[in-house]
C-alpha cells in the first residue's frame, strides 16, 4: 500500500477545549492544526497568484511575442504559461487536500468532543437540551466550523493575490493599481447587503424545509398506523401544504439568491470597466503595450475570484462562529451528580442499603421487591439508592453516607436498570457484558435466565450479531429481556431492577421469576414491580405509599394482611 | 428484512423526460434567458480584441474609446440584468419541480399496500423520505440549474470562438481528450465513494443520538468510555470515506487544470503563430485566448457537477421505486353478508418452509370476545394479522361473512376490522387532527365522545389548548399511556364490528391497563374483539380463550372450562394467582 502523508483521523484524544467564547474555541481548534493550517495557507497563496501573473505572461508572449513579430518570445512566453498553469494545478490539487484536511480535523474534533461529553454527562446533558438538538450540532454545526477552516487559506491565499496584482499595477500606474487596491474591498463590503436578506430567506426556507422533512419522517413513522386506520388523504393534504410552503419560501430565496450572483457579475465588471478605459488610454498615449493592456484586463476578470473567496469567508466565518457557540451549550452543561473531593474507601463487603427517607432497607443476599401506587414513586427510591440525583441524603451504605463514596465505584457496585434500559449498537456479546470478563458460558446462562435463548436462536450470528442502532430490530419484549441478562450479568453486588419485565408475555414472566433467584444468590437485589409472579418468589416485599414503607412482609403475607397491598397487585377493588 | 424496489434506469429516464415534458415551457424560457445572458458575457473579450486592432493600427481615439468600453459596461450590465432573470427563473423552477416530486413520493409512499410497508420495515422508507430527498434537494435546485447554464456558456463560447476564427478555436479542443477520460475515470469510482460519505455522517449522527437518548443506561452500566470509543469509530469511518474521495480528486483535479492550462498555452502559441504569419489579426488571437480562459469555468462547472447528477440520479431511482410497487388489493368487492369471522385450516409462513401457523381452524361469532395467549413466538400475532387482512394465509382460509379477507377492499376491510397493535404514534399535528385521521368528516362532538369513552377526555380538555393543541415530536408531549388512549379512541372513530388487540395494553404500566380495558369494555359492547392478550386478567374476563403453542391452538373454551382442564392454562393462572396446584 502506498504511505500517504495523511495522519489518520480522529486523535487519540481530542485535547481539552477552551470553552469560555465561541471565538476562543475556534482559536483553540485553529491551534490544534497550526501546521496544516499553514501549508494549506502556503498553496493557497501559490494557486491564487499564480492565476494572476497567468495574466502577465500571456500579455508579454502578445508584446514581445505577437506584436515584436518574434516567434522565439511568443514560445519562451507560451512555455512559461504552461509552467505558470501546471503550478497552479499543482498548488490547487494540494491547497484542496490540505482544505479538506483541515475540514475533517476541525469538524471531526468537535464532533469527538461533543461526543465524549454526552457520553459522559448522564442525563444532564439531556435533561437541559434535547437529543435531537445535540444530534443537531453534530450533523450540521460540527460541520460549518469545519467549513471556516475550510475556507481560511483561500481566503487569504486571495489577500495575497489581490496585494500582488495591487502592487504590478501601482509599478505602471499609480491610478490603476489605487482603483484596485481600494476597489476590491469597496466591492466587497458592497455585496454585504446582498447578503442579508440572503441568509435571512435562506434561514427562513432552512425552518420549512426542516420541519416539512420532520413531517414526511412522522407519516412514515406512523405509517402503519395510517394505512391501518386510515386518515391518508388528510396527510397527504397536510404535507403538500407544508411543501407548497416550503417551495414558496424557496422561492423568496431566489431573488436575493439570484440578485447576489448579479452583484457578483456587475460589480467586478465595473472595475474591468475602469481598469479598461484608463488602459487604452495609456495604450493610445503610448505608455502602455497592448499586451499589457490584456494582462490588465485579465487581473481584472481575475479579481472577482478573490472577491468570491473573501464573501464566502465572511459567509462561513459567521455560521461556524455560531455553531461553536452551539458546542460549547453543549460542553458546558456539568452532570448532576459530582464526585466527592475525598472519597471514602469501599467497603470490603456490602451488608446493608438503606433509605432512611422511605424506611427502605436491604440486606446482603436478600431478593426484595418494591411495591408502589405508582411507577414513579419507585423510580425516585431507585434513583436514591443508584445516585442518580444530588439528593441522597439518607441513603446508607453499612450505614455509611453513600454521598461521601466515589459515583465511579458506587456505579459498579450498585447497578440501576431504570424503566426503559437502552441497547446500543455493536456486538451482542459485548454489549450483553461490557466490563468482561466474557465467556460465552455466562452468557448463556444469563440468557436461559431471562429466558431470551430464543432470541438468540432468531439471530443468524448468534452472540457474534451486530446489534443495531439503539437495537431497533429487536421488539420491545426481546429488548427488555437482552438488557435485563445485561444487567445479571454485571454480578454487582447489589442490583436494582424497575419493571424489569413490564413488556414480556405471561408465561415468560413466570419463567424469568423462578430463575431470577439462582442467578442472583448471595447478592443483593432489589425488584420494583407489582407482578404477582415476581412477587412470590420474594425474600421480602415492602409495600411504599406516599414515600414510606407502609407494609413489609412476604407476598402471600402481605396478600393476608394488607387491602392496599391487595388493590396495587390485584388490582382488586376494596 | 427485505427492500423496496429501486426503479431501473429506464423507468428513471423517462420519469425525467416527463418532467421536462410537463416543464417545457418554463424551461425553454429559462435557456432562453440564460443564452442571451452569455452572448452579453462573450462581448467583452471581442471588445478588448478590437480596441487592441484598433491600437496596433494607430487608430485610437477618445470617442472611441468611450464608445466602446461604454459598450463594455453595457454588456456586463445585461448580463448581470439577464443572469438575474434567469437565475431567478431557474431556481424558481427547480423548486416546482422538487415540490412535485417529494408531492408524488409521499403519495406513493401512502398508497403502499400494508404488508409491503410491514415488511420493509420503515427504516429503509424512512431514508428514503430523508436522505434521498434531500440529495434530490441538492441535485434538482442547484446542479440542475447550473449545469444547464454551464452548458449553454460552454456551447456559445465555442460557438463564438469559431465565429471569430474556426482556425484558430482549433487549439483550444486540446484540452477535451484529457479531461474526458480523467472525468469519466473518476465519476467511476467517485460516486459510491460519495455516497459512502453520506452514510457516514448518518452514522456518527445516530452514534452520538443512541449514546444521547440512552444518558442514562450509559451511565448507569459505565458505558461513557466505551460510547466514546464507538463515536470515534465512526468518525474514523467518516475519515476513510473521505479520504477516498479525496484521493480520487488528488488525480482527478489537477488532471483537468493541467488540461485547461494546456489548452490556454495551446491556442495561445497558435493564434499568435496565425497572427505571425498574418492569418489572423493580434486582437482575434487575443479574443480567442480570452475565450479559452473564460471557458474553462463553465467547463469546470460541467464536470464539477456531474457527480452530483449521479446521485441525485440515484436517489431519484430510489424515491421513484416506491411508486412501482402496487396494491394488489382489489378497490371494489362484495359487501360481506355477515360478521362471522372463520380461520379455517390456515397455514403460514414468513419464511418458505418454516411454517408459524399450522392448522388453525377458528370460529369467531360476531359481538364474541376470545382472548388468543400463548407464549412468544407461538403464532398469537400472526393470528391477530390475518384477522386484519395484512397477510394472507399460505394455504387454508380467513374469512369475514362469505369474503376472504385478503381481497376486500381497503375502505371496506377498516369498517369492519382493525389492528390495534403496542405500537402507538402521536402524529404531528393537533390533538384533533390525530384523532380524525380516523374519520375526517368527524365533529367535536364525535371527537369528545369517543375520548370520553376511553376515559381520556378529562386529561384532554385540561391540555393548553385542548384539541387544537399541537402533539407530535415537535410539539406537547404526552405519556405512552396517553398515547395509547389516543390510538384507542381513533378505533373508537372508525367503529369497525371486530377489534384486534395485539398486546395493546403491553407497554402500559399495569394500572392503567387494567384501568383502560375497563372503560374500553363499554365501547366494545356488541363487538367483536379479539385479544392477544399478555396480562391473564384479559383472558379472565374474555368470553372464551384459546391457548396457541407452536402454532397450534392446544386449548379452546372459557376461562372456567381452561381452569377446570389441568392443562396449560390452568397452571400459568395458579402462578399468577399465586395457588399453588396443591392449593385447589
Amino acid at each position: 500500500m502506498l504511505h500517504l502523508p495523511y495522519r489518520e483521523l480522529p486523535a487519540a484524544d481530542p485535547g481539552v477545549a477552551d470553552r469560555r467564547s465561541p471565538l476562543r474555541f475556534l482559536i483553540w481548534l485553529a491551534r490544534q492544526q497550526l501546521g496544516t493550517l499553514s501549508l494549506n495557507a502556503l498553496f493557497g497563496i501559490g494557486w491564487m497568484v499564480s492565476q494572476a501573473l497567468l495574466w502577465a505572461a500571456v500579455g508579454a508572449a502578445l508584446d514581445h511575442g505577437v506584436a515584436q513579430r518574434n516567434a522565439k518570445e511568443l514560445y519562451l512566453w507560451v512555455a512559461v504559461v504552461i509552467g505558470l498553469g501546471l503550478f497552479q494545478a499543482l498548488c490547487g490539487a494540494l491547497r484542496h487536500q490540505l482544505a479538506v484536511t483541515n475540514w475533517m480535523n476541525a469538524t471531526y474534533r468537535t464532533i469527538q468532543l461533543i461526543g465524549r461529553h454526552v457520553a459522559k454527562s448522564g442525563t444532564a446533558l439531556t435533561d437541559e437540551i434535547p437529543a435531537g438538538d445535540i444530534v443537531n450540532t453534530v450533523a450540521a454545526d460540527a460541520m460549518r466550523i469545519g467549513g471556516a477552516f475550510d475556507v481560511l487559506a483561500r481566503f487569504i491565499g486571495a489577500i495575497i493575490a489581490w496585494v500582488v496584482v495591487s502592487v504590478i499595477l501601482l509599478s505602471t500606474s499609480v491610478e490603476l493599481g489605487l482603483i484596485v487596491l481600494l476597489g476590491v474591498p469597496i466591492l466587497a463590503s458592497l455585496t454585504t447587503p446582498l447578503m442579508r436578506p440572503l441568509h435571512a430567506a435562506q434561514a427562513a426556507q432552512r425552518e420549512t424545509a426542516g420541519r416539512l422533512a420532520a413531517l414526511g419522517s412522522d407519516t412514515v413513522a406512523g405509517l402503519r398506523i395510517l394505512r391501518g386506520v386510515g386518515g391518508e388523504e388528510v396527510f397527504l393534504q397536510n404535507y403538500r401544504q407544508q411543501s407548497g410552503r416550503v417551495q414558496r419560501a424557496g422561492n423568496r430565496v431566489a431573488t436575493p439568491q439570484a440578485g447576489l450572483e448579479s452583484g457578483q457579475i456587475i460589480l467586478p465588471a465595473i472595475l474591468t470597466g475602469m481598469v479598461t478605459y484608463l488602459g487604452t488610454r495609456d495604450v493610445m498615449r503610448g505608455t502602455l503595450q497592448v499586451g499589457q493592456l490584456v494582462a490588465f484586463f485579465g487581473y481584472a476578470t481575475f479579481l472577482t475570484t478573490p472577491l468570491r473567496t473573501a464573501i464566502e469567508y465572511f459567509i462561513s466565518t459567521t455560521r461556524g462562529y455560531v455553531g461553536a457557540g452551539r458546542v460549547l451549550r453543549i460542553l458546558n452543561v456539568t452532570p448532576l451528580v459530582a464526585e466527592p473531593v475525598r472519597p471514602d474507601t469501599w467497603p470490603e463487603q456490602l451488608d446493608t442499603l438503606e433509605d432512611q427517607r422511605s424506611g427502605l432497607a436491604l440486606r446482603r443476599g436478600q431478593l426484595v421487591a418494591l411495591v408502589t401506587e405508582t411507577p414513579a414513586d419507585a423510580v425516585a427510591i431507585c434513583d436514591r439508592l443508584g445516585r442518580f440525583v444530588p439528593d441522597v441524603d439518607g441513603v446508607l451504605i453499612n450505614g455509611h453516607a453513600l454521598s461521601n463514596f466515589s459515583v465511579t465505584e458506587t456505579r459498579e457496585h450498585i447497578v440501576v436498570s431504570d424503566i426503559e434500559p437502552r441497547l446500543f449498537s455493536g456486538e451482542l456479546r459485548h454489549e450483553l457484558i461490557p466490563h468482561g470478563p466474557n465467556t460465552d458460558e455466562r452468557i448463556l446462562k444469563a440468557l436461559y435466565a431471562v429466558s431470551a435463548l430464543d432470541v438468540l436462536d432468531g439471530l443468524d450470528d448468534g452472540l457474534d450479531a451486530t446489534i443495531e442502532e439503539r437495537g431497533r430490530s429487536f421488539s420491545g419484549g426481546q429488548r427488555q429481556r437482552l438488557t435485563l441478562a445485561r444487567a445479571l450479568l454485571t454480578q454487582s453486588d447489589v442490583l436494582i431492577l424497575v419493571e424489569p419485565t413490564s413488556a414480556v408475555d405471561a408465561h415468560t414472566e413466570g419463567r424469568i421469576a423462578q430463575r431470577l433467584r439462582e442467578v442472583r444468590s448471595g447478592r443483593t437485589t432489589l425488584v420494583a414491580t407489582t407482578s404477582p409472579l415476581l412477587l412470590e418468589q420474594m425474600d421480602l416485599v415492602y409495600l411504599v405509599e406516599d414515600g414510606r414503607v407502609s407494609a413489609q412482609g412476604t407476598h402471600s403475607s402481605l396478600l393476608a394482611s394488607s387491602p392496599a397491598y391487595r388493590y396495587v397487585v390485584l388490582r382488586e377493588e376494596s | 428484512m427485505s427492500q423496496l424496489p429501486i426503479a431501473e434506469t429506464a423507468v428513471v429516464r423517462a420519469h425525467a423526460r416527463s418532467l421536462v415534458r410537463q416543464h417545457r415551457r418554463d424551461l425553454i424560457k429559462m435557456l432562453v434567458l440564460y443564452s442571451l445572458a452569455a452572448v452579453m458575457a462573450l462581448i467583452p473579450a471581442w471588445i478588448i480584441g478590437r480596441l487592441i486592432n484598433f491600437a496596433v493600427h494607430h487608430q485610437l481615439t477618445d470617442p472611441l474609446i468611450t464608445r466602446y468600453v461604454g459598450a463594455l459596461f453595457l454588456s456586463s450590465i445585461t448580463y448581470a440584468g439577464l443572469s438575474f432573470l434567469a437565475r431567478r427563473r431557474s431556481y424558481i423552477l427547480g423548486e416546482t419541480v422538487f415540490a412535485q416530486l417529494r408531492e408524488e413520493f409521499l403519495a406513493s409512499v401512502l398508497t403502499l399496500p400494508l404488508v409491503e410497508v410491514e415488511r420493509a420495515g420503515t427504516g429503509d422508507l424512512l431514508s428514503r423520505t430523508t436522505n434521498d430527498i434531500e440529495a434530490l434537494s441538492r441535485t434538482v435546485r442547484f446542479a440542475v440549474p447550473e449545469w444547464l447554464v454551464a452548458i449553454v456558456q460552454t456551447v456559445l463560447t465555442l460557438v463564438a470562438m469559431l465565429l471569430v476564427s474556426p482556425l484558430a478555436a482549433l487549439a483550444g479542443l486540446v484540452s477535451v481528450p484529457f479531461i474526458f477520460f480523467s472525468t469519466r475515470h473518476y465519476l467511476r469510482y467517485a460516486t459510491p465513494g460519495y455516497m459512502r460519505e453520506r452514510a457516514s455522517y448518518a452514522t456518527m449522527s445516530g452514534a452520538v443520538a443512541e449514546t444521547a437518548e440512552g444518558a442514562r443506561t450509559v451511565d448507569a452500566h459505565r458505558l461513557a468510555s466505551r460510547q466514546s470509543e464507538r463515536i470515534d469509530g465512526t468518525i474514523r469511518e467518516s475519515f476513510y470515506a473521505e479520504l477516498y474521495t479525496l484521493l480520487m480528486r488528488l488525480v482527478w483535479f489537477p488532471s483537468v487544470e493541467s488540461a485547461f492550462a494546456l489548452a490556454v498555452a495551446t491556442t495561445l502559441a497558435w493564434s499568435g503563430w496565425l497572427a505571425l504569419a498574418h492569418h489572423l489579426t493580434i486582437g482575434a488571437a487575443t479574443t480567442v485566448t480570452l475565450y479559452v480562459v473564460q471557458i474553462n469555468d463553465p467547463v469546470d462547472r460541467i464536470v464539477a457537477w456531474l457527480d452530483e447528477l449521479q446521485i441525485g440520479q440515484t436517489s431519484l431511482a430510489r424515491l421513484v421505486g416506491v411508486s412501482v410497487v402496487r396494491d394488489d388489493r382489489p378497490t371494489q368487492g362484495p359487501e360481506p353478508t355477515s360478521e362471522l369471522i372463520t380461520l379455517h385450516e390456515v397455514h403460514y409462513a414468513y419464511r418458505p418452509g418454516h411454517d408459524v401457523l399450522n392448522g388453525v381452524s377458528l370460529t369467531i361469532q360476531p359481538g364474541e370476545r376470545l382472548a388468543i395467549v400463548g407464549p412468544s413466538g407461538a403464532g398469537k400475532s400472526t393470528i391477530g394479522r390475518l384477522l386484519a387482512g395484512i397477510d394472507r394465509p399460505r394455504s387454508g382460509s380467513a374469512r369475514i361473512g362469505d369474503v376472504e379477507i385478503s381481497q376486500m377492499p381497503l375502505t371496506t376491510l377498516r369498517e369492519h376490522v382493525a389492528l390495534i397493535t403496542q405500537e402507538h404514534h402521536i402524529f404531528i399535528g393537533t390533538m384533533r387532527e390525530n384523532l380524525a385521521l380516523a374519520k375526517p368528516s368527524a365533529s367535536d362532538i364525535d371527537i369528545a365522545q369517543a375520548l370520553d369513552a376511553v376515559d381520556a377526555l378529562e386529561w384532554v380538555q385540561a391540555l393548553p389548548q385542548g384539541l387544537d393543541t399541537e402533539l407530535g415530536t415537535t410539539g406537547y408531549q404526552i405519556t405512552p399511556g396517553q398515547a395509547q388512549q389516543v390510538a384507542l379512541a381513533r378505533l373508537v372513530l372508525t367503529d369497525p364490528h371486530t377489534l384486534v388487540l395485539d398486546e395493546a395494553t403491553a407497554l402500559l404500566d399495569p394500572r392503567a391497563a387494567r384501568h383502560l380495558e375497563r372503560s374500553l369494555a363499554a365501547v366494545l359492547h356488541g363487538r367483536t374483539v379479539i385479544a392477544i392478550a399478555h396480562r391473564l386478567q384479559t383472558a379472565h374476563d374474555a368470553d372464551r380463550v384459546a391457548v396457541v403453542i407452536e402454532g397450534r391452538i392446544v386449548e379452546l373454551g372459557t376461562h372456567d372450562e381452561l381452569v377446570a382442564l389441568e392443562g396449560e392454562y390452568a397452571s400459568l393462572w395458579r402462578s399468577w394467582r399465586n395457588e399453588g396446584p396443591e392449593a385447589s
